[in-house]
C-alpha cells in the first residue's frame, strides 16, 4: 500500500514536471523542425535593413570621416564573440562594426541566432557579408532571412560600401559568383558618394574565389581605382595587407574571432584611411 | 547504405541490452488489456518483418511531420523506429525529406491504473538523413576534407517519457495500445558548439524536443 501510494506520488509529482517543462518549451523553440530550417521570430529578421535605419539616424552631414569596426569569422566562437562585444564597447567614436562573413559554422539557423544575439549587444549597429560557411546546407536561405540580400550596398558619410557574395566554391565555380556585372553597375553609381569600399568574404587572391572571374573582378575594382579607397575581405582568419595586382589597389584580409584581436578603420578625404588594431582578452 | 549500416548496427546491438533491461526491470504485470488477450487466446505469431506499431511525430530535427513504422525488442523494453520527416519549403528555403532511424530502450514500465502504463525514462540514439538542401555538396565541389562534418547526416542521443494507454486488443488478439511520448535531443554539432563554448552556451541552447505518438497494430 505506502509502496503504490509513493509510487502514484512519484508519478503525480513527475507528471507535473512534464507539464510544466512542456508549457515553457513551446516558448523557448525548442520544437525545431530540421537544424537547416530557416524560421526566425520576426524580431531577428531582415537585420541589414533594420541596421541601416540605425546607422542613418547616427549620420551627420557635418563630416565626411567613417570610423568602423571590421572583424570576420565569428564562427563557432561564441565565448569569443561575448568578449569582442564587450571590447568594441569600450571603444569611443565608432559607426559601426563589419562581421566580414562566416557568421556560423555549419550554415544552421541555431548558429546564426547565436551569433546575432551577441551581436546585438554592440552599442553600434553591426552589418555582415555572406561567407562561404554561410552557404552550406540551407544557410543562404537562412543568411537571406536574417540579414537580406547577398550583395547589396549603402552609403554612409560620404563613403559608398559595395558588399557581395565571393565565395565562388560554394555555387560549385558556376562562373556566376561573384556578380561582376552588378559590381561595376554599383561602383559606376558615384551619386553622393567621394570614395568606394569593397567588402567580400573571399578575396580574390584566394583559390576559393572563382578562378575564371579574377581577372574580370580585379579589373572592375581597378576601373574605379581612383575613388576605391579599399577592398576588405575575411575568410584566411589572419591580417594581410598588401597591392598583389601591382594597380594601387590594397587588398586587406583581417582577423577571425578566434585571434582576439580587431581592426578599426577610419577612411576620410579621397582615399585616406588608417588601420589600427586592438587586441583584448587572453592571446590566442 | 549508411542507414542500412545503422540499422543493421542497431539490431546487433539489440541483444547486449535485453539482459540489462531484465535485471532493472521489476516485470509488472502487462496492462489489464494485455492480461485479457491472453486469456482469450495466443493470437497467431507474427512474421519478425512486420513492424509492431506505427509512429507519428513532431519536432526533434527530423521534421515538421515525420511518420514511420517500428518494432519492439525484449518484450518492448526497446523499440526500433524507422521514419520520414518532410519540412516544408516556407519553413526551411527548400522542401526537406529526412529519414530517421531511432533506437530507444525503456527500462521502468510503471503501471498507473488501469490500462495505463508509464515508462518514465526513454534513452537512445537517433541517425538521419536529410535529402533536398539547397547546397547539397556536389561530388568535386570541395577538396577532401574542405568541410569535415556532413551536411545533410545527423546523429545524437535522445531522453524522453512515454505513457501508454491499452485499448482493447483486436479481433484477433493483437495488442493495439497507444502512446505519448515526448523526447528531449540534440546533435553532432550543437553539443561540439557547445562542448566549445561552456561559458556562452548552455545545455539549455542546444536542445530540440519532439512530441509523437505511437499506435500498435
Amino acid at each position: 500500500m505506502l509502496a503504490k501510494q509513493s509510487k502514484l506520488y512519484m508519478s503525480t509529482r513527475y507528471a507535473r514536471a512534464v507539464w510544466i517543462g512542456l508549457a515553457g518549451l513551446s516558448s523557448c523553440q525548442w520544437v525545431e523542425y530540421s537544424p537547416n530550417q530557416t524560421y526566425l521570430p520576426v524580431a531577428e529578421r531582415a537585420q541589414t535593413a533594420r541596421n541601416l535605419a540605425r546607422l542613418r539616424e547616427t549620420a551627420s552631414p557635418s563630416t565626411d570621416t567613417v570610423r568602423f569596426v571590421f572583424i570576420g569569422d565569428t564562427q563557432r566562437f561564441y565565448d569569443e564573440t561575448e568578449r569582442f562585444v564587450q571590447s568594441v564597447n569600450q571603444q569611443r567614436g565608432i559607426d559601426f562594426v563589419f562581421v566580414a562573413g562566416d557568421i556560423s559554422d555549419f550554415g544552421l539557423t541555431r548558429e546564426f541566432r547565436w551569433v546575432h544575439q551577441r551581436l546585438q549587444q554592440l552599442r553600434v549597429p553591426y552589418l555582415t557579408v555572406v561567407g562561404n560557411h554561410d552557404l552550406v546546407g540551407n544557410g543562404r536561405a537562412i543568411y537571406q532571412a536574417m540579414y537580406g540580400p547577398l550583395n547589396y550596398t549603402f552609403r554612409y558619410q560620404g563613403t559608398q560600401f559595395v558588399c557581395l557574395d565571393t565565395n565562388g566554391r560554394e555555387y560549385g565555380f558556376n562562373g556566376r559568383v561573384p556578380d561582376v556585372d552588378w559590381l561595376h553597375t554599383q561602383l559606376q553609381d558615384t551619386v553622393g558618394t567621394r570614395r568606394s569600399v569593397v567588402i567580400s568574404h573571399v578575396p580574390p587572391m584566394d583559390e576559393d574565389f572563382d578562378s575564371t572571374l579574377v581577372a574580370p573582378y580585379t579589373a572592375a575594382v581597378r576601373q574605379y581605382g581612383p575613388r576605391l579607397a579599399l577592398h576588405l575581405s575575411a575568410h584566411v582568419h589572419r591580417f594581410t595587407a598588401g597591392q598583389p595586382y601591382h594597380d594601387g589597389i590594397t587588398y586587406l584580409t583581417t582577423y577571425s574571432l578566434a585571434k582576439h584581436r580587431y581592426h578599426i578603420i577610419t577612411l576620410w578625404g579621397k582615399r585616406q584611411f588608417r588601420l589600427e588594431t586592438v587586441q583584448y582578452g587572453p592571446q590566442a | 547504405m549508411i542507414q542500412r549500416i545503422v540499422v543493421a548496427a542497431a539490431l546487433a546491438a539489440a541483444p547486449l541490452l535485453t539482459s540489462a533491461a531484465q535485471e532493472l526491470a521489476t516485470a509488472p504485470p502487462d496492462t489489464t488489456g494485455q492480461v485479457r488477450t491472453a486469456l482469450a487466446q495466443q493470437p497467431a505469431p507474427l512474421p519478425w518483418y512486420r513492424p509492431r506499431h506505427a509512429v507519428v511525430q513532431t519536432g526533434g530535427g527530423i521534421g515538421m511531420v515525420a511518420a514511420g513504422v517500428g518494432y519492439g525488442l525484449w518484450r518492448d523494453r526497446a523499440e526500433l523506429d524507422v521514419l520520414v520527416g518532410y519540412v516544408p519549403k516556407k519553413h526551411a528555403g527548400s522542401t526537406l525529406s529526412i529519414a530517421t532511424a531511432k533506437l530507444m530502450f525503456s527500462p521502468y514500465l510503471i503501471p498507473i491504473k488501469e490500462r495505463w502504463q508509464l515508462r518514465p525514462l526513454t534513452v537512445g540514439v537517433y541517425y538521419s538523413y536529410t535529402h533536398g538542401t539547397i547546397n547539397d555538396e556536389e561530388p568535386g565541389q570541395y577538396t577532401k576534407g574542405y568541410y569535415w562534418f556532413s551536411t545533410d547526416t545527423r546523429i545524437g542521443p535522445l531522453l524522453g517519457s512515454r505513457i501508454t494507454y491499452a485499448r482493447d486488443p483486436s479481433p484477433r488478439g493483437r495488442a493495439r495500445n497507444i502512446s505519448f511520448y515526448y523526447e528531449l535531443g540534440t546533435n553532432d554539432l550543437y553539443i561540439l558548439s557547445y562542448a566549445q563554448n561552456r561559458r556562452g552556451l548552455s545545455p539549455v541552447d542546444i536542445l530540440t524536443l519532439s512530441l509523437g505518438l505511437k499506435a500498435d497494430f
